[in-house]
C-alpha cells in the first residue's frame, strides 16, 4: 500500500492522514525518528510565548482541542495551536498563578479558577459591550453582568460550556424519587453505597445547601461546624471516595454503588453517550435552599497576549455554533453550551444524551456555582474528616 | 611521592565532577527550594516570599497531619513485614530448592514488577469488586461472595502495597542467601546441628543484610505509596503522599506541600540512619 492509499483508507474512516507511511524505507525511518526527537524536544522546553503572529499557546480542558474545532480556527487566522492540556482546575491555575501566565495567551477552564484570574492579575478583563454579539446570542442565564465571571466588577471571561451536580444515578439499581432528597445519601439502608467524588468544590458545595447553608457567602464557625457534621456523617455513610471518572462509572453501571455526589452530567453524559440512558443525573428539589449546582467552564485571556486580537478571536470562536456543538458533544463528557443556536443543531438523540428536557428543572433547583469565601476552611474540613474517616 | 599523589588526587575530583554536579542541580538544589518554599505563606493562592514560621508553626498544632503520618509510617512498617516474611521463603526456596525453574521464576517476577503501577492496581479493582471476576468464580463454585473488607479498606492497601513491592524484597534476600558459602553450612551439619538450627545459626544472621535492606527500600517506596491508598483504598485511608497531593494541587498551598514532604523525607533519612547504625552496630559485635 502507498502512502497515498493509506492516507485516502484513513481519510474515509475520518482520521486524520498519517505521516509515517507503512511501508517505511530506512531513510523515512530516521527522518520519523528525528522529527519524533524534535517534537518531544520541543515538548519537553514548554510552550514558550507565541511573540511571533501565527502563532497561540492555549490552556485548557481535553475536548477544546478537538480538530472540528481548532481545523477550521487555524485555517482561518492562519495560526497554529499549542495546547497544554489541563487534568485539574487549581493545578492549570497554579501553573499560571506561579508564572506560567507569561507562556500563555487563553486559557479555558472551570469558571471559578477564571474568576481568581481577577484578583490574581494574571487575566485581561474584557468588555462585555465589545462582545455583545455573542451575548446575543447566549440564554439570558449566562447575560451580563454574569456573576460567576465578575470580579470587582469587571469580567474575567466568557461561559463556554456548563452542566449540573447532583445525584448520578442508575434508574435499573434506584428509584429516582428517592433522590429527591439528599437524604438518600445519609440514610443507613444506603449504607457503602453511595460513591464519592474526591473532585476539590464539587462535593463540599451540594453538601453544605444540604445544611441549610448558603457556602457562596462568608460563613461562621457554626455554619463551618453544620458543614462538617454533614461531611462526616457522609464518608460515614459512603463506600468509596473517587478521583478516576472510569471507576466511578464502573460502579454506578454495575450497581455497586447507588449514587454519585459530588458530580453530575459530567460523570453522567459520556455513559449516555454511549447508549446507557438508564444513568442520569438529577437534582434534589430544594428545602430552604436550592440543592443542585450549576458549574461552567469559561474562557480567559491571559495577562499580556501575544497578540490579543487573536486571543478575542477564539475567544469568540469557541463560543460560535459550530465551535460550541463540537465543544458540548465530546466522547469524554458532554454538557449543555450557553449558545442557544446550537439547541437547533442537535438531534433527538443528542439532546437526550444531554438531558436537555431536564434543563428547566435544573435551573429551577440549581445555584450557579462560583468562588466560595470559605472554600479554604471547607477543603480543610474535606482533609480532616477524611483523615478521621477510618 | 607526594608530588605523584597530587594529580591522582585531582584525577579524582574530576572524575567526580559530573555526578557532583547531577546531584547538585537534580536533587540538592530542589531540596533546597522545596525548604525555602516551606518558610513562605500564600495569598490569593500565590507564593508570597515573606519568610515566615506559619507553615511550621500550623504542621506541628495540626493533630490531623500527624495521624497521617502516623498511619502511613505504620502502614509501612506493616508492608515492610509482609515483604519479609512472604520474601523470605520464596527467596531462600529459589536458591535451595528450585534452581531448575530459578531463571523461569525470575523472569516472571521481573515482568510483575515492570508492569505499570497504574495497571496493576486498577486491575486490582476490577478483579476483586463486587460484580468482578473474583466474586463470578466463587459464586460460579458455589461459594460466597468476597467480604466487603476485601477492596476500599485498609487491608486491601496494604495488600496492594505488598503487591507492588514484594519484588524489592525478595531480590535482595535472594542475592544475600545466594552468596552463603555453602561449606559453612556443610560445617554446621558436621558439628551435629539440626537444618533448623543450622538455618537460625548460620543463614538468617548471613542473610540480615539482604534483609534490611530490601526492609529499607520496601519502608522507603512504602512512605511514598500513592496509587494504593487512593485506588484500592477507595480514598478514605489517606496516606502521606495523598496528603501531599491534596495540599499542592487542591489547596494550592505549596509552603504546606513543601514543608509536609520535608516531614516525609525527614522520616525517610531518619530511618536511614537508624537502620545503618544497626547495621554498624551487628558488624561491631561481629568483629
Amino acid at each position: 500500500m502507498t502512502m497515498d492509499k493509506f492516507n485516502q483508507s484513513r481519510k474515509r474512516a475520518g482520521r486524520s492522514p498519517a505521516v509515517w507511511a507503512p511501508d517505511p524505507n530506512r531513510r523515512a525511518v530516521l527522518k520519523g525518528m528525528a522529527a519524533t526527537a524534535m517534537t518531544a524536544t520541543a515538548g519537553a522546553l514548554g510552550p514558550g510565548k507565541a511573540r511571533a503572529a501565527g502563532s497561540m499557546n492555549y490552556m485548557c480542558w481535553e475536548g477544546y482541542n478537538d480538530p472540528r474545532i481548532v481545523d477550521p480556527f487555524e485555517e482561518t487566522n492562519d495560526v497554529s495551536i499549542n495546547f497544554d492540556l489541563i487534568v485539574d482546575s487549581p493545578g492549570g491555575f497554579a501553573k499560571l498563578a506561579a508564572g506560567g501566565h507569561r507562556d500563555f495567551d487563553v486559557v479555558s477552564t472551570d469558571s471559578p479558577w477564571v474568576q481568581r484570574m481577577g484578583p490574581a492579575n494574571i487575566c485581561e478583563f474584557i468588555d462585555p459591550a465589545e462582545f455583545q454579539d455573542v451575548y446575543d446570542k447566549f440564554y439570558p442565564q449566562f447575560q451580563p453582568p454574569f456573576e460567576p465571571l465578575q470580579f470587582d466588577g469587571k469580567t474575567t471571561g466568557l461561559p463556554t460550556r456548563w452542566g449540573w451536580v447532583g445525584p448520578c444515578i442508575n434508574t435499573e439499581t434506584s428509584d429516582p424519587d428517592e433522590w429527591k432528597t439528599w437524604d438518600a445519601a445519609f440514610d443507613s439502608k444506603n449504607k457503602d453505597k453511595i460513591g464519592i467524588m474526591d473532585w476539590g468544590d464539587w462535593p463540599i458545595m451540594p453538601m453544605a445547601l444540604y445544611a441549610g447553608i448558603d457556602p457562596y457567602k462568608e460563613l461562621d464557625q457554626a455554619e463551618l461546624d453544620e458543614i462538617r457534621k454533614v461531611l462526616r456523617a457522609l464518608f460515614a455513610n459512603s463506600r468509596a471516595l473517587f478521583s478516576d471518572l472510569s471507576l466511578s462509572q464502573k460502579a454506578l453501571l454495575d450497581g455497586s454503588v447507588k449514587t454519585l455526589v459530588g458530580t453530575g452530567t459530567y460523570s453522567t453524559s459520556g455513559l449516555r453517550k454511549a447508549g446507557y440512558e438508564n444513568i442520569v443525573a438529577v437534582v434534589p428539589e430544594g428545602n430552604e435552599n436550592k440543592q443542585g449546582i450549576i458549574w461552567l467552564e469559561a474562557t480567559a485571556i491571559v495577562k499580556t497576549p501575544a497578540d490579543i486580537d487573536l486571543a478575542k478571536a477564539m475567544m469568540r470562536h469557541v463560543t460560535n455554533k459550530e465551535a460550541a456543538y463540537a465543544l458540548t458533544l465530546n466522547d469524554f463528557t458532554s454538557n449543555p453550551s450557553p449558545n442557544r443556536a446550537v439547541e437547533a443543531l442537535y438531534t433527538e438523540e443528542e439532546r437526550s444524551v444531554l438531558q436537555l428536557d431536564y434543563v428547566d428543572t435544573v435551573w429551577e433547583n440549581s445555584v450557579l456555582h462560583k468562588v466560595a469565601p470559605n472554600i479554604d476552611d471547607l477543603l480543610v474540613i474535606w482533609q480532616e474528616e477524611l483523615a478521621n474517616a477510618n | 611521592m607526594s608530588h605523584s599523589l597530587e594529580p591522582s588526587r585531582l584525577m579524582v575530583a574530576l572524575h567526580a565532577l559530573p555526578s557532583v554536579l547531577l546531584q547538585s542541580a537534580f536533587f540538592v538544589v530542589p531540596l533546597c527550594m522545596t525548604i525555602a518554599l516551606s518558610f513562605q505563606e500564600t495569598q490569593y493562592y500565590q507564593v508570597q516570599w515573606v519568610w515566615s514560621l506559619t507553615t511550621w508553626t500550623e504542621i506541628f498544632t495540626t493533630y490531623y497531619y500527624w495521624k497521617i503520618l502516623f498511619n502511613t509510617v505504620l502502614m509501612s512498617l506493616a508492608c515492610v513485614g509482609l515483604c519479609a516474611m512472604i520474601g523470605f521463603p520464596i527467596a531462600y526456596a529459589l536458591v535451595t530448592r528450585f534452581q531448575k525453574w530459578q531463571a523461569t521464576i525470575k523472569i516472571l517476577l521481573v515482568f510483575a514488577f515492570l508492569t505499570d503501577a497504574v495497571l496493576k492496581t486498577f486491575g486490582w479493582v476490577v478483579f476483586l469488586d463486587q460484580t468482578g471476576p473474583a466474586n463470578f468464580v466463587l459464586n460460579f463454585l458455589g461459594l460466597p461472595d468476597l467480604p466487603d473488607w476485601v477492596i476500599y479498606s485498609r487491608v486491601s492497601v496494604l495488600f496492594g502495597m505488598v503487591y507492588t513491592l514484594l519484588p524489592f524484597s525478595i531480590f535482595t534476600i535472594y542475592l544475600s542467601v545466594d552468596m552463603i558459602d555453602k561449606n559453612l553450612l556443610r560445617a554446621a551439619y558436621d558439628c551435629g546441628a539440626s537444618k533448623f538450627r543450622a538455618f537460625y545459626e548460620v543463614t538468617l544472621p548471613l542473610c540480615k543484610n539482604g534483609l534490611m535492606a530490601g526492609a529499607l527500600l520496601v519502608f522507603v517506596l512504602s512512605l511514598g505509596s500513592f496509587l494504593e491508598p487512593k485506588v484500592l483504598g477507595g480514598g478514605k485511608n489517606p496516606m502521606a503522599a495523598e496528603l501531599i497531593r491534596q495540599t499542592f494541587e487542591t489547596r494550592i498551598n505549596w509552603p504546606l506541600g513543601s514543608a509536609l514532604t520535608i516531614v516525609v523525607i525527614s522520616i525517610t533519612v531518619i530511618t536511614i540512619l537508624l537502620a545503618s547504625r544497626l547495621l554498624d552496630l551487628g558488624q561491631g559485635r561481629k568483629k
